[in-house]
C-alpha cells in the first residue's frame, strides 16, 4: 500500500459545547496527519470525543478552533459516513438506498444502477436488491449502509461504531469484509470503535482517546502483516497490542464504559 | 386470497341480513312509509332521480367539494406544519392562535362562513377545509418532529437542497402520521360537506336531504342518506388504496 500523500491534516482542532451549566470541552486540541489509503481506528470510552472528531472531519459539526484540511480537491461530498445505526430510508429498497447519493447528485439512472449493483455485490447483498430495510437483518442493513456510503466514490470513509449493533459473529464477518473492501478500493478509513480487538485487527494505526475532557492520549502503529485473517488473531504481537490498548484505556483519565 | 374471499362473503352476508331486516320491518311488520320506506320504494326514489340526472348533479357537487376541501386542507396543513417545524420562532407565535382555532367547533362557524363567503361553492369548501386542516396539521407536526436526527445528518452529508430534503426524506418519513390525520379529516370532510349543504344552496346530497325532509318524501330522504353512507365507504376505500401505495414500506397491509 502506497502511503505518501496527506489525505487528512488535523491541526489543533478542538470543540467546546455550551451547556446549561457552562461550557463543556468535548475535544481538547488534537493534531494528526492521516495518509492516503491509511486505515485508522479510534478507540476510547464514551465521551472521549471520538464521534465528535468524526463529525468535525465530515463537516457535520463546526470545530471551535483549529483546522482540518482534506485533500479531496474540492469535491462536493468528500467523505462517506457510516453511522452506528444504518440510517436507511425505510421506504426505499436496497438498490434505491444504495443509489440514493447518486440519484440526488443527478447521475444518470443507467450509470447509478450499474455502480449500485456492483457495490451491492461487493458487500454480499446480491439477490436482495429489491428488499426493503425492514425485511433485512441488522447486519444486512449495515452492509447496505456501507454500500451507500461508497456509492459516490468518496476518498475518505468515516465509520462511527458501525458494527456495535450487530452480533459478534456477524461483526467478525463484517470486519473481514471491510478489510477486503478497503484493500480493493484503497479508501482512507477512520473507524471509531469500542472494541480494542477490532481496532488492532483492522487498523494501520490506532488512536487511543480518553474522556472528560476528550483528548488524544497516544497513537499506536500496528505492524501486523497484511492481509490479515484468522491467523492474525493467533499472532502474539496482536495479543500484545490488544493488552497494551487495554492498559492505555484503564490508566487514570481513561475511564471504562 | 381465501381470507379475502371469506371477508367479502362475511361483508355481503351482513348487508343481506340488514336488507332483509329492513324489508321485514316495512313488509310483514307494516311500518308506515313516512316513517320507514321499504327498500323497493327507496330504490325507486333513487332510480327516479338517477334517470332525470338530478342524482349525478347532487352527488357530483358534494364529491367535488369534499375533494377540493380535502386536497386544499391537506396541502395547507402539511405546509404550515413543515414551516413551523423549520422555524421554531413561528411555532411560538402561532401556537396560541392555532389552539383557539383548533378548539373552536368549526360546525358552529358554518353560518358565519355562509355570511362571509356566500351560498355557493366557496363557503362549503372553506368549511370542509377548516375541518380537514387541523387533523392533518397535527398529524404532520408529529410526523415532522419525529424525524430521526440522523436523517438530517444524512441530508447534510449528501448536501441535499431544501426541496430535495423535503421530497426525499422529510415528507415520506412523516407520511404515516399525516395519514392518521388525513383519515380523521376525511370523515370530517363528509360531515362538513353535508352540513354546509343543509344550510344554503340548492345542490348537493345535503340539500337533497333537507328538500326531501321538508316535503315528506321519506323514500328520497332515505336514498340520500344511503348515498352519503356510500360516499363515506368510497372515500374509505380510496384512502386505503392510497395508504397501501404510499405506506407499503410500513407493512401496514390489513
Amino acid at each position: 500500500m502506497v502511503q505518501s500523500e496527506r489525505m487528512i491534516d488535523i491541526a489543533g482542532v478542538h470543540k467546546t459545547f455550551v451547556a446549561d451549566h457552562g461550557t463543556v470541552t468535548a475535544l481538547e486540541p488534537l493534531s494528526i496527519t492521516i495518509k492516503e489509503g491509511e486505515f485508522i481506528a479510534i478507540v476510547g470510552p464514551s465521551g472521549c470525543g471520538k464521534s465528535t472528531l468524526l463529525r468535525l472531519i465530515s463537516g457535520l459539526d463546526q470545530s471551535s478552533g483549529g483546522t482540518i484540511t482534506l485533500d479531496t480537491a474540492g469535491r462536493k461530498r468528500p467523505v462517506g459516513f457510516v453511522f452506528q445505526e444504518p440510517v436507511l430510508l425505510p421506504w426505499k429498497t436496497t438498490l434505491e438506498n444504495v443509489r440514493f447519493p447518486l440519484d440526488t447528485a443527478n447521475v444518470s439512472r443507467l450509470e447509478a444502477d450499474r455502480k449500485a449493483l456492483d457495490l451491492i455485490k461487493m458487500v454480499g447483498l446480491a439477490g436482495f436488491e429489491n428488499a426493503l430495510p425492514r425485511q433485512l437483518s441488522g447486519g444486512m442493513r449495515q452492509r447496505t449502509a456501507i454500500a451507500r456510503s461508497l456509492s459516490d466514490d468518496p476518498q475518505i470513509l468515516l465509520m462511527d461504531e458501525p458494527f456495535s449493533a450487530v452480533d459478534l459473529l456477524t461483526r467478525d464477518t463484517l470486519n473481514d469484509e471491510l478489510l477486503r473492501i478497503w484493500q480493493s478500493t484503497g479508501k482512507t478509513i477512520l473507524l471509531v470503535t469500542h472494541s480494542v480487538e477490532e481496532a488492532a485487527y483492522l487498523a494501520d494505526r490506532v488512536m487511543v482517546m480518553t474522556a472528560r475532557p476528550g483528548k488524544l492520549k497516544c497513537v499506536h502503529d500496528v505492524t501486523l502483516a497484511r492481509p490479515r485473517g484468522e491467523e492474525t488473531k493467533l499472532d502474539p504481537a496482536y495479543h500484545a497490542l490488544v493488552a497494551q490498548l487495554r492498559r492505555d484505556l484503564r490508566t487514570p483519565g481513561g475511564e471504562r464504559s | 386470497m381465501v381470507k379475502r374471499l371469506i371477508a367479502w362473503i362475511d361483508y355481503s352476508l351482513a348487508l343481506v341480513a340488514l336488507l332483509v331486516a329492513w324489508w321485514f320491518a316495512t313488509g310483514p311488520m307494516a311500518m308506515p312509509t313516512y316513517l320507514l320506506p321499504s327498500p323497493l320504494r327507496t330504490w325507486n326514489a333513487l332510480a327516479g332521480i338517477a334517470v332525470t340526472g338530478e342524482l349525478w348533479l347532487h352527488l357530483g357537487f358534494t364529491l367535488q367539494n369534499i375533494i377540493l376541501g380535502l386536497v386544499l386542507g391537506s396541502v395547507a396543513g402539511i405546509a404550515l406544519a413543515y414551516v413551523m417545524t423549520r422555524f421554531q420562532k413561528l411555532a411560538v407565535w402561532l401556537d396560541g392562535p392555532l389552539v383557539i382555532l383548533q378548539t373552536a367547533p368549526k360546525i358552529a362557524l358554518a353560518p358565519l362562513f355562509v355570511v362571509w363567503f356566500g351560498f355557493g361553492v366557496l363557503s362549503k369548501v372553506i368549511l370542509i377545509f377548516s375541518l380537514v386542516f387541523f387533523p392533518v396539521f397535527i398529524g404532520a407536526c408529529a410526523g415532522f418532529r419525529a424525524l430521526d436526527p440522523k436523517m438530517k445528518d444524512l441530508a447534510k452529508l449528501l448536501g441535499l437542497g431544501n426541496l430535495q430534503r423535503f421530497r426525499q426524506i422529510e415528507l415520506p418519513a412523516a407520511m404515516p402520521e399525516i395519514f392518521v390525520g388525513l383519515k380523521i379529516g376525511a370523515v370530517q370532510a363528509l360531515v362538513g360537506a353535508v352540513l354546509a349543504e343543509w344550510m344554503s344552496g340548492k345542490l348537493g346530497l345535503g340539500y337533497l336531504m333537507t328538500y326531501a325532509g321538508a316535503t315528506y318524501k321519506t323514500p328520497l330522504l332515505f336514498a340520500a342518506v344511503l348515498l352519503t353512507t356510500f360516499l363515506g365507504q368510497l372515500m374509505h376505500v380510496a384512502l386505503s388504496i392510497l395508504e397501501n401505495r404510499l405506506l407499503y414500506w410500513k407493512g401496514v397491509k390489513k
